[in-house]
């Protein structure tokens, strides 16, 4: 088992509009740098400024990919900081806040805000705080420093050396207070880069070749938006906010048509309004990718907080039946991979997929365990007049064993590209005939089996345990460490993480569950979706579920907790 | 060059007889021809209606969409690829109503492609209810009690957004109409043309012999179509007289064009490069 050293967890709390996110971001680049893994997790109000938000950053040197429920350093750049944390501090733990003069036991008063003042305003503060917690945790300021020159240095001279004299004087300011947890830094090449879910989403579609993406705002699927935008620059790719979603649904699918391959990211109430776009993708047989970034619902529900209430949703959205794809990454490394392989299967398929990831994910920080790997050439399974015989008979629905028909694209050659959203005769043209019909339903669903082999196993943690947990998507790495815990406390317990959702794994299902004596779902809705799935698609039923459905991520002891109760 | 019987096809067409769609569908064939343009240089797109089923009547590229979508669907498509000429069929109800988010912000991008709106005040496919252009007072099955909303004046709306060319045609003019495509497909930026047109199932009220009664060419005219204020003024006009023509044109800069780098080709044509992503996935 692997035991977390130096497991360290930092929460940073004020208002909304404090600049703690960008204390989160400094403090986890540094980490990273110097070679630790870190998981920074946003909690934040939809609102731009006040309020309450904190960040919470988990710093060890292993691999770690959820909160935690323990801390050890609790920065309060406001009084409801405390309040609302103070409970949550493991022994020896730290509470500073800015002041003077301490007001309680235990509460170090720093004068963050008032050093800010001096080096050159109230905006330097959260500096200062970055500081002053490196300070504590005794890193070396030059790290932090050249980070600062990175960070700063493009701007003026006076902005750069203020900052640098704000973290100076913040990191000087802890003074005499011994924090116990302090640990010895030793500089390592990180395995991975640090990266945000949003951002592994992003690099995922250009590294798959995604030129198109057409988006309207919608938290927490927007930051998937804002990290594509980010891209564009460099390659060879259009990000246009348009009118609502139903505008982005079928933009993407005008794009796609064309020949591009095209996405576009949204929530549970975008997705909801792009659903009759998934059909439309679903009977023209047009490659289109959508991220549903799942957030608390139904309608407005929670919108910065998150969950996994969409899977069954997704699966089914639309009027009658279609061939799709539903996956749900649970780290960044494999958001990347599955955004890469979303593309790929969209085209070879000519089918939608939908990736289904979550606020956690998206929002959150994380330090990936393995560098991430691009295609060497992208195969778009596009043919042409050449590949045809007699491109003037050409069909676009042309039957085929496969359900699969090659595709022209419009206005490529004397192929004749003829889609349409009604039932058509293999030409593309509309007919209601009951023979026709049938047959065009069974040529679309004759893709199921091939898809069906194109989707992985869950990926398994002592999966040959008497009890598994089973989940889905973000919940991966919370549930693998309330595995470390069980097993810390002699309990026979593995996991199962499943990432490719639909069409389902129906075999490796069976194998995987069928040869353990128990299995429990732990799951971020309130009805056990993926246990539904598994017991309509395997015939095998759970034997108790761990459910959390109030917004915020799981903490692993929170399952260590609930299964406990649940295995007597 | 291309003649008019490139574009026919086998397909059986179930409009009524009389239908405004076979005069639009005529024009386009022609437009096409005289362009110079073979059947796989054109893209048609549609959404759901009697109007938006003209593609499969012909032969060329096409995609039939969802209802109100055509204009989404169709700016995706010119974006990826904005060497393809697009025309795009619609109706009063798919365009104005169901669509009409879309329209407002097709005009807004100026993305170049030609919008035809077959516009006949009254629902064909559905059987007969009211559309956003119907009059105010028009009795259908539904609107038992005549339509009590004032209705949609696609053209007002139009110039007010900056639309660089507006045009009105009337389907059984085949000529003119044509020749408004013609000038729709050449003109370089989003172009709508609304097209009166006759339904003899569901519309007692505007039939052909009362818009024959009412159109006035503005071709014949000699009518500079440079003013904005006229342009709005003809606009409003209905009852008494129905000028068919552009009314308006202005050329500038289109969607396309002020997307720098689709300024040196097109999006499909750019190379895939993964090297560019080493930056990006370097861990040091």
């Amino acid at each position: 088992m692997i035991k977390l050293k130096n497991d360290i967890v930092v929460i940073i709390g004020g208002e909304a509009g404090q600049g703690i996110q960008t204390v989160g971001d400094l403090l986890a680049t540094v980490c990273w740098k110097m070679g630790l893994y870190i998981t920074v997790v946003n909690d934040f109000e939809s609102r731009i400024r006040g309020g309450h938000s904190f960040v919470q950053l988990r710093i060890s040197d292993q691999p770690n990919s959820a909160p935690s429920d323990k801390v050890h350093i609790l920065a309060a750049l406001n009084s409801k900081t405390v309040e609302l944390h103070k409970g949550d501090l493991s022994e020896g733990g730290l509470v500073l806040v800015d002041g003077e003069e301490s007001t309680a036991a235990g509460v170090t008063a720093i004068p963050f805000s008032k050093i800010a003042r001096e080096v050159g305003g109230k905006i330097m503060t959260n500096t200062v705080v970055a500081g002053a917690i490196m300070g504590l945790l005794g890193t070396p300021f030059d790290i932090f420093e050249e980070l600062l020159v990175k960070k700063f240095g493009k701007k003026s001279p006076e902005i750069l050396d203020n900052n640098i004299t704000a973290a100076k004087r913040g990191f000087e300011s802890i003074g005499e207070n011994s924090f116990k947890n302090g640990f010895t830094w030793e500089k390592k090449i990180p395995l991975g880069l640090l990266l945000t879910g949003n951002k592994a989403v992003a690099l995922g579609a250009v590294a798959g070749d995604c030129r198109f993406s057409a988006f309207y705002p919608m938290s927490p699927g927007t930051g998937i938006m804002n990290a594509l935008v980010a891209l564009t620059d460099d390659f060879p790719l259009v990000v246009e906010q348009v009118e609502d979603e139903i505008a982005a649904v079928n933009m993407i699918l005008g794009a796609a048509y064309s020949g591009v391959r095209s996405m576009t990211a949204t929530s549970g109430g975008g997705f909801s309004l792009m659903v009759e776009g998934l059909g439309l993708a679903g009977i023209t047989e047009t490659p289109i990718l959508i991220v549903n970034a799942q957030r608390p619902g139904p309608a407005t529900g929670l919108p910065t907080r998150t969950g996994q209430p969409d899977l069954q949703f997704t699966i089914h959205a639309s009027q009658d039946e279609f061939p799709r794809f539903v996956f749900a990454p649970g780290t960044p490394a494999e958001a990347f991979d599955l955004t890469v392989k979303s593309l790929h299967l969209a085209d070879k398929y000519q089918v939608p997929v939908v990736l289904l990831t979550d606020q956690y994910l998206t929002d959150s920080l994380f330090t990936l365990d393995r560098p991430l790997k691009v295609p060497d050439s992208i195969d778009r399974f596009i043919i042409t007049d050449e590949d045809l015989d007699n491109p003037e008979s050409y069909e676009r629905y042309a039957f085929t064993e496969s359900g699969v028909s090659p595709r022209v694209l419009p206005c490529n050659g004397n192929a004749l590209c003829v889609a349409s959203g009604n039932e058509h005769t293999p030409d593309g043209h509309l007919n209601e005939d009951a023979d026709n019909r049938k047959r065009m339903m069974d040529k679309r669903n004759a893709k199921l089996p091939a898809m069906q082999k194109e989707m992985s196993a869950p990926s398994g943690y002592f999966e040959d345990s008497d009890i598994l947990l089973v989940g889905w998507g973000s919940t991966q790495g919370a549930i693998r460490e309330a595995v470390d815990l069980l097993r810390e406390r002699g309990q026979e317990v593995g996991c199962l993480n499943f990432t490719d959702m639909w069409p389902f794994p129906v075999e490796h299902s069976q194998r995987l569950l069928g040869r353990t004596k128990r299995f429990i779902m732990v799951e971020q809705n309130s009805s056990s979706q993926l246990g539904l799935l598994i017991r309509e698609q395997t015939g095998l039923s759970f034997d108790g579920t761990v459910l959390k459905y109030d917004g915020r991520p799981f903490f692993p002891i929170e399952i260590v907790e609930e299964t406990l109760a649940i295995i007597g | 060059m291309t003649t008019t019987q490139d574009f026919d096809n086998d397909f059986e067409n179930k409009w009524c007889p009389g239908c405004g769609n076979f005069g639009i569908l005529d024009s386009m064939k022609k437009s096409f021809s005289n362009l110079g343009l073979a059947p796989k240089d054109v893209l048609l797109i549609s959404g759901i209606g009697q109007a938006a089923k003209t593609p499969h009547f012909l032969k060329c590229n096409m995609f039939h969409t969802l209802h109100g979508r055509a204009l989404a669907v169709a700016t995706g498509a010119k974006i990826a690829n904005h060497d393809l000429t697009i025309v795009v069929n619609s109706g009063d109800g798919d365009c104005y109503g169901e669509g009409g988010n879309h329209f407002m912000n097709a005009i807004r991008r100026n993305i170049d492609i030609t919008l035809l709106v077959h516009n006949n005040q009254v629902y064909g496919l559905t059987q007969g209810q009211a559309s956003p252009t119907s009059k105010m007072g028009f009795v259908t099955k539904v609107q038992k009690h005549g339509v009590i909303a004032e209705p949609f004046n696609p053209l007002t709306i139009a110039l007010n957004l900056g639309a660089g060319f507006v045009a009105r045609g009337f389907s059984n003019n085949r000529e003119h109409t044509r020749q408004l495509i013609e000038d729709g497909i050449k003109h370089k930026g989003f172009s709508l043309i609304d097209i009166v047109q006759p339904c003899p199932t569901y519309n007692k009220i505007s039939t052909h012999g009362w818009y024959k009664q009412r159109v006035e060419d503005l071709y014949e005219n000699n009518y500079v179509p440079d003013d904005l204020e006229n342009a709005l003024a003809m606009a409003q006009e209905w009852d008494e007289k129905i000028p068919i023509g552009v009314y308006y044109q202005k050329e500038g800069p289109t969607f396309t064009d002020r997307i720098k780098k689709l300024t040196e080709g097109t999006l499909i044509d750019k190379k895939y490069d993964a090297a560019k992503l080493d930056g990006y996935l370097s861990v040091s």
